[in-house]
């Protein structure tokens, strides 16, 4: 580009620029065409039917407290819903929805013991199958895993695990959380539902520059750069499905803090919920747990310990590269994990 | 003729290419500095205590607003959150009857599969045996059991 070019392109470079932010709410995210099988109180358990079934176990997909599961499903050509569902798998979500003040009773045991098990068995009733893969990512993985650990009997035949925090101890989360200082029953009390803003806020603060400056100094190169090509499609699917945040119940928020991470519960074996023990010896599940080197929110080091906690005799790691969320959600993850993924469920989805 | 290094291999770049390789190397080094800060001691202090002070500031501006909203006699957010939690119970009394139903359902077909007399349903739905003891937990075993195979039509469905 000569300089004038440069000087002329800057304009429409930065109207594109401020399009493409203030537009990023529009932005189409979870289209996959799906069924309502089952509601309860906030949570719904989602089916999407796979037009070339040709697995019979159905894939539960499970994931976090914080953000929204559309990050499963998050736009059309890298979704990983529709990778599965042209797999061959029967697909259902089980859906948190979106909690708020009046729902600050529900603690973890609400989940693992209420919700996961109903959606298991509403899976199986709609299926029409005896046995489930259970996917669980972050928040999600570790609410599978305590299931597992709770209920020997658990119709689940194969457990994925991603990026899935076990031992906190020595992860920046650890370090805010786990002081005396921050005193989570207040922030419980006073919330009812802990605000997602907040949460939100709390996870970019782990990554200040990267997330409140090079995120949009990229875009900007981008569409600099990009001389009218740019497509904003992945920026604004990924971009909307990081800015919606439900709240955090407050009962499962201060038990999350509390047990994980003021206490590490999980990890010391010493986890109970409604006064049972939680005992990863019981996972006995085919159990595959992926593992993120760039992950900031549950560091590797942390999810590692589980391989050698769980009682399962069929136990994969897959460690890659790439973030948290970019793991799976990334635009590499299509090709690099994906069908990994899908390989490993294969060969123990079979009757 | 002494060595020379060959800087044919490698074009020279050009002002604009140096000028954003500092800059990125500057907001990298930048990026990891302020990691470096947040993962200090002294950083989870100073959230732990501005988190506190915001909560306090919540909490005051909350009861503030109840108290306003309650001497108007109009209904505050706090009414709302009991009433909703009222519902939410009946919904999970209404949730344990669904429950305990199926079971009943599933046992019943199950009786009548073998006793060779299959029922037939207004939904279609058939379902196997195999569901265990206790309420609340999924129907079938592991080892999966009667080969029946068990569907119903959902309960509510749309699609987006």
């Amino acid at each position: 580009m000569t300089p004038f070019e440069r000087l002329a392109r800057t304009p429409i470079a930065a109207l594109e620029f401020a399009n493409t932010i203030l537009t990023e709410r529009d932005a189409p995210i979870g289209t996959t065409p799906k069924d309502a099988v089952w509601t309860h109180r906030n949570t719904t358990l989602w089916r999407y039917r796979s037009s070339k079934r040709q697995y019979p176990v159905p894939v539960l997909l499970v994931f976090a407290l914080i953000n929204r599961p559309d990050i499963f499903d998050l736009r059309k050509g890298n979704s990983f819903v529709e990778f599965l569902l042209d797999e061959g798998y029967d697909v259902f979500l089980l859906d948190w929805g979106v909690p708020d003040e009046s729902d600050s009773d529900q603690g973890l045991d609400f989940y693992v013991c209420d919700e996961i098990p109903s959606g298991i068995r509403e899976t199986l009733r709609a299926s029409g199958e005896d046995e489930v893969s259970m996917l669980g990512w972050c928040i999600g993985g570790t609410l599978s895993l305590m299931h597992c650990g709770l209920d020997p009997d658990t119709p689940v035949r194969n457990l994925l695990l991603l990026t899935t925090p076990v031992d906190t101890s020595g992860s920046l989360y650890f370090n805010w959380t786990a002081r005396d200082s921050f005193d989570v029953d207040h922030v419980a009390d006073v919330y009812g539902s802990v605000p997602g803003r907040q949460i939100d806020w709390a996870n970019k603060l782990m990554k200040p520059v990267t997330n409140y400056w090079t995120t949009y100094r990229r875009l900007w190169q981008q569409i600099y750069e990009g001389e009218g090509d740019f497509k904003p499609d992945a920026y604004q699917a990924m971009a909307k499905w990081v800015a919606d945040n439900p709240p955090f119940p407050g009962q499962a928020y201060r038990e999350w803090i509390t047990f994980m991470y003021k206490e590490n519960r999980l990890v010391r074996d010493r986890m109970r919920i409604r006064g049972k023990r939680v005992d990863l010896g019981n996972v006995d599940q085919n159990v595959l747990v992926v593992t993120a080197g760039a992950d900031h929110i549950a560091p590797r080091q942390g999810t590692l310990p589980l391989l050698d906690m769980v009682g399962s005799e069929d136990v994969t790691h897959f460690d890659r590269p790439g973030g948290h969320i970019g793991l799976m959600a990334g635009s590499r993850a299509r090709k690099e994990i994906w069908p990994d993924l899908a390989e490993w469920l294969g060969e123990r989805s079979d009757r | 003729m002494a060595d020379k290094p060959n800087t044919e291999t490698a074009p020279t770049p050009t002002p604009e290419q140096e000028v954003r390789r500092l800059y990125e190397e500057a907001e990298s080094r930048v990026a990891k500095a302020t990691e470096r800060i947040v993962a200090r001691d002294s950083f989870g202090e100073l959230l732990a205590m501005v988190t506190e002070n915001a909560v306090a500031v919540t909490r005051i501006g909350n009861e503030a607003m109840d108290l306003v909203l309650r001497n108007l006699r109009v209904a505050s957010r706090q009414d709302i959150n009991r009433l909703t939690r009222a519902l939410g119970r009946t919904e999970d009394k209404l949730e344990q009857v669904l429950q305990e139903v199926e079971r009943l359902r599933d046992d019943l077909d199950a009786d009548a599969s073998s006793n060779g007399s299959g029922t037939r349903r207004a939904s279609g739905s058939g379902s196997a045996s195999g569901s265990r003891s206790g309420s609340g937990s999924a129907s079938g075993s592991r080892s999966g059991s009667g080969g029946t195979t068990r569907r119903r039509t959902t309960r509510r469905s749309s699609s987006s």
